[in-house]
């Protein structure tokens, strides 16, 4: 089964010393934030369960939901779309751009664009993307993907960014510290914001009572992406629906601490149409784009549970194998636990089946996901299909069948343990440094011989002795 | 005077193969703590390589297996928590009500040992002495499938002459996870290899730990990376028998 | 069969053809009543203030050396033109400050400063003035409208807010119903701008302004 890509990509990845240096700076003290918000917030569980339930009500209405929606942005001057995949929400917002003649585009951080490959498509249409996150802006002058869902960058060092910064930045920073570096992507970044005809940003809620979009960000790039252009574009996936602005309050508090250990994020910001007569600022303009590429297919069985996720990273940031291999390995545009769920719903199991067995089901992931998703569950779901659907390999496929097959007649495996084992000692007495056809253990680890006898051997001849 | 619960042990495969002594050390915990012990000669593998692999119809039947030759007793006791997880597991892999309704009574009287004698049967170690320095790491399936925690370190306090580090990350995936650690045994070593840093940080002449195949993933790096630190089963420990031959060393 | 129409269908396929079996389908009144229940206890799941009443819980909240805030409490709104221009002074910002449009920061005309409407890219400093605060998170708000301008908020490097403290809020849920009006843009602000994005440093004034002082006014 195990997909060559993913194992090399893993290989590259673990052999990279500079990667697990950024994962550990930034995973390391993201651990340790959201564990001192947690600490800090007494009510974190029952918040937890609530904001599940919040979840779990939104999608089992989410047609009534959408359509309220739809009803009260469009009243408030928004124009709303539909897109059934990646490719038709692509193309309604590069199609929104080229009509209005645009030329330089800004956009705020949103993995949903990521998912419906936004960057291509406007690269494709001719139009100048700027990213506008700093962590976004690093990866584009790096020109790769993210990492991470809420630090795109995690895997640069601040030593890469440096490089990054003083080859493209004019004037290049005054200095390769942090604080110098942010201070040279403001200086050339706000050039961008107020010459930008379009701005895109995500949704982390659609709130259905009122029409408005929610996003957070700390930096502030959401409002100086969306205030000052003619237009101003939304996507977000169809199950980011809250009833009113209350159940996004509660949904908040968990996803800040689980993102970053704050109790709330710098700016927080609604947005529910164009300019109104008279005011101040704001875009003449605003559409919004609501995907579904694959979310309604969740619904109907197991995987709706995760239609749940507020795309905190939690679970990444507390998952052994993410804090090794890094986002890139994963291959699709979420990595880590909810990657590992989510990928081979977007992309198709078979491109994807490595993905739900190289987890070692430790739990850690939904013991700190915010709406309480079965992670382990879900990925062991996967793992059925791609038994079912023969995607495990062979050798791996008959080793259990055979292993089945003895387990299953406990004579058998009882007679087959004891003729087993005295040859497997003849390996080694101790620790077995080499052991045919085991290379994944014995590569990197010593193998424990087995006992002479089994349990079940030693057990018996004992009872027997003491009937005598 | 009350009749002493019947319990039948669960000795997991690995155990049977790999180190009886902790099958043994298992038993014997039991017995000092009031119960009647048997060992059903029906048994071999809780199904969790099949489950963990995706093969469901396999785990469903070695979860039959398991249920016929446990459902007599009071209790199921195993000295892995991975593997009660997967016992406790076995209601989702029934599709027949019938089954369902099996597997959820033998779930809900299976217990992993150290959280079995610490909160089912109130037993503590009485006069068990061993002089070292010990660390102890928390097995996944236990700690978040079972809750346990408090229980083996309540244990081992008792045990005389034996001194307890912290360990940092204790709680933090070996790496192990069944067959992942030879399916994908870079990504494994990456992670054990963080864990044995810690373990010998410690300076501990011991590591502790509840489930036989995260001991034998780290005792095996341990080993490789030339660490001195000896491996134990916490069972091993409780029952007295961690004066001999550690997890590796020759018997 | 437009996308609407797909998607819409796809969901009650999804909801009453799963797997896990079909849910039943509520009436918009039962939905209602389900999401209502959904914000019960509200205290179960959020945080107790940080002080004894929201003023103080927010004054608590802005002392947060994360937030990255100053904050300084005025006896009344007639103290404000000798507040901004001492801050201007302290902060060696020069005589110059671009002001909302509120009508109530009109008497910093009195000062001998020179004050403007719109606020360029690189403003030094700005004022305005926030509709709501918020004590569980020292948050405040503003909402876009003809003399509340957003970018005056995002664009300089120093950001004076005036808050008129009756106008504090418990929780993050009793904005819910302030906002119901839904202006073109309301913006929770909760101390300077910052990232994390350079391994997980915080950094001020990332985009927004590096420095948020909070003027405070008293009953």
């Amino acid at each position: 089964m195990a997909d060559a890509a993913f194992k090399q990509r893993a290989h590259d990845a673990l052999a990279d010393t500079n990667l697990k240096t950024a994962i550990d700076r930034t995973t390391g003290t993201a651990e340790t934030k959201r564990a001192i918000a947690v600490e800090a917030f007494p009510e974190f569980q029952a918040a937890r369960s609530r904001a599940a339930a919040i979840k779990d009500h939104v999608i089992a209405n989410l047609d009534h939901y959408l359509i309220e929606f739809e009803r009260n942005a469009t009243a408030s001057g928004a124009q709303v779309h539909w897109a059934r995949d990646a490719a038709e929400a692509a193309a309604i917002v590069t199609k929104i751009c080229t009509d209005a003649d645009a030329k330089i585009v800004t956009r705020a951080k949103s993995m949903l664009g990521e998912e419906i490959g936004l960057p291509h498509a406007l690269e494709e249409a001719g139009i100048e993307r700027v990213e506008t996150d700093l962590a976004e802006h690093i990866i584009q002058l790096a020109q790769e993907r993210p990492s991470h869902i809420i630090w795109p960058a995690m895997h640069r060092t601040r030593e890469d960014v440096a490089t990054l910064f003083f080859k493209d930045h004019h004037p290049p920073p005054e200095a390769d510290d942090p604080a110098a570096m942010v201070a040279s992507a403001r200086r050339v970044l706000r050039a961008k914001f107020m010459a930008a005809d379009v701005g895109i940003s995500g949704a982390n809620f659609l709130v259905a009572d009122t029409g408005a979009t929610c996003t957070v960000t700390n930096e502030g790039n959401a409002e100086l992406s969306t205030t000052p252009p003619r237009i101003h574009i939304v996507t977000a996936g169809i199950e980011k629906i809250v009833p009113s602005t209350d159940h996004a309050m509660a949904l908040l508090r968990v996803l800040v601490r689980s993102a970053t250990g704050g109790e709330i994020t710098q700016y927080t910001t609604f947005h529910c149409g164009p300019k109104r007569p008279g005011d101040a600022d704001g875009p003449e303009e605003m559409h919004i784009v609501l995907v579904d590429n694959g979310r309604t297919r969740m619904i109907g069985d197991e995987f709706r549970q995760m239609l749940r996720c507020i795309r905190c990273g939690a679970c990444m940031n507390h998952c052994v194998v993410y804090r090794q291999i890094g986002g890139h390995a994963y291959g699709g545009t979420y990595p880590g636990p909810m990657g590992a769920v989510l990928t081979p719903v977007l992309d198709g199991l078979a491109q994807s089946r490595d993905l739900p067995h190289a987890c070692t089901m430790n739990g850690r992931c939904e013991e700190v996901c915010p709406v309480r998703i079965p992670l382990k569950t879900l990925l062991k779901a996967w793992r059925v299909r791609t038994w079912d659907e023969g995607l495990v390999e062979k050798p791996l496929r008959y080793g259990l069948g055979l292993w089945g097959f003895a387990a299953r007649r406990p004579w058998l495996y009882h007679l087959g343990a004891r003729m087993a084992l005295p040859v497997m000692r003849l390996f080694g007495r101790g620790w077995i440094r080499r052991l045919p056809l085991a290379g994944g253990w014995t590569d990197s680890r010593d193998l424990p011989a087995p006992a002479a006898r089994s349990f079940m051997d030693q057990y018996r001849r004992q009872q027997k002795d003491a009937r005598k | 005077m009350t009749t002493p619960p019947a319990v039948g042990l669960f000795v997991t495969c690995l155990v049977d193969a790999m180190r009886p002594q902790i099958g043994f050390a298992t038993l014997k915990l039991l017995e000092q703590a009031g119960c009647r012990v048997d060992v059903p000669r029906a048994q071999t593998c809780c199904g969790q390589p099949a489950g963990n692999s995706g093969d469901r119809k396999a785990a469903a039947a070695l979860a039959k297996q398991v249920i016929a030759a446990f459902e007599k007793f009071d209790y199921l006791v195993a000295p892995s928590g991975s593997c009660v997880g997967q016992i406790r597991s076995y209601p989702a892999l029934m599709d027949n009500p019938g089954w369902r309704r099996r597997a959820e009574d033998l779930a809900a009287k299976s217990f992993e040992i150290l959280s079995f004698l610490h909160d089912v049967m109130g037993w503590r170690p009485n006069g068990v002495r061993l002089d070292a320095t010990a660390t102890y790491h928390d097995s996944c399936s236990g700690l978040r499938e079972l809750g346990v925690e408090a229980q083996p370190r309540a244990l081992l306090e008792s045990v005389e002459g034996l001194e307890m580090r912290p360990l940092n990350g204790a709680n933090v995936c070996c790496g192990f996870g069944g067959t992942f650690c030879v399916k994908y045994p870079e990504i494994s070593t990456a992670i054990v290899s963080e864990k044995s840093a810690n373990i010998a940080a410690t300076g501990a002449d011991l590591l502790l730990a509840g489930d036989l195949g995260c001991l034998m993933n780290m005792a095996g790096r341990l080993h490789r990376e030339g660490a001195a630190t000896r491996c134990f089963h916490t069972a091993e420990v409780l029952a007295g028998m961690a004066d001999g031959p550690a997890i590796g060393e020759d018997t | 069969m437009s996308a609407r129409d797909d998607i819409l269908a796809a969901i009650r396929t999804g909801l009453t053809h799963g797997r896990d079996g079909a849910l039943p389908r509520q009436t918009p009144a039962q939905i209602a009543a389900e999401a209502a229940a959904l914000l019960a206890d509200p205290d179960e799941i959020r945080p107790a203030l940080s002080g004894p009443d929201p003023v103080a819980a927010f004054i608590a909240k802005c002392a947060n050396p994360a937030l990255g805030v100053t904050l300084e409490r005025l006896a009344g709104w007639e103290a404000l033109p000798q507040a901004v221009a001492a801050y201007l002074t302290r902060h060696d910002l020069g005589p110059r400050i671009a002001v909302s449009g509120d009508a109530r920061l009109d008497r910093l005309a009195q000062l001998p400063l020179e004050t403007h409407r719109d606020t360029a890219p690189d403003e030094a400093a700005a004022i305005s003035v926030a509709l709501w605060g918020i004590a569980e998170t020292g948050s405040v708000v503003i909402h876009s409208a003809p003399d509340q301008p957003i970018l005056n908020a995002m664009l300089p490097r120093h950001w004076l807010v005036v808050l008129d403290e009756t106008r504090i809020l418990p929780f993050l849920d009793d904005y819910a119903a302030p906002a119901a009006p839904a202006p073109r843009n309301a913006v929770l602000i909760t101390g300077s701008s910052g990232t994390t994005d350079i391994e997980g440093y915080f950094v001020r004034g990332a985009h927004g302004p590096g420095f948020v002082h909070v003027l405070l006014i008293s009953r």
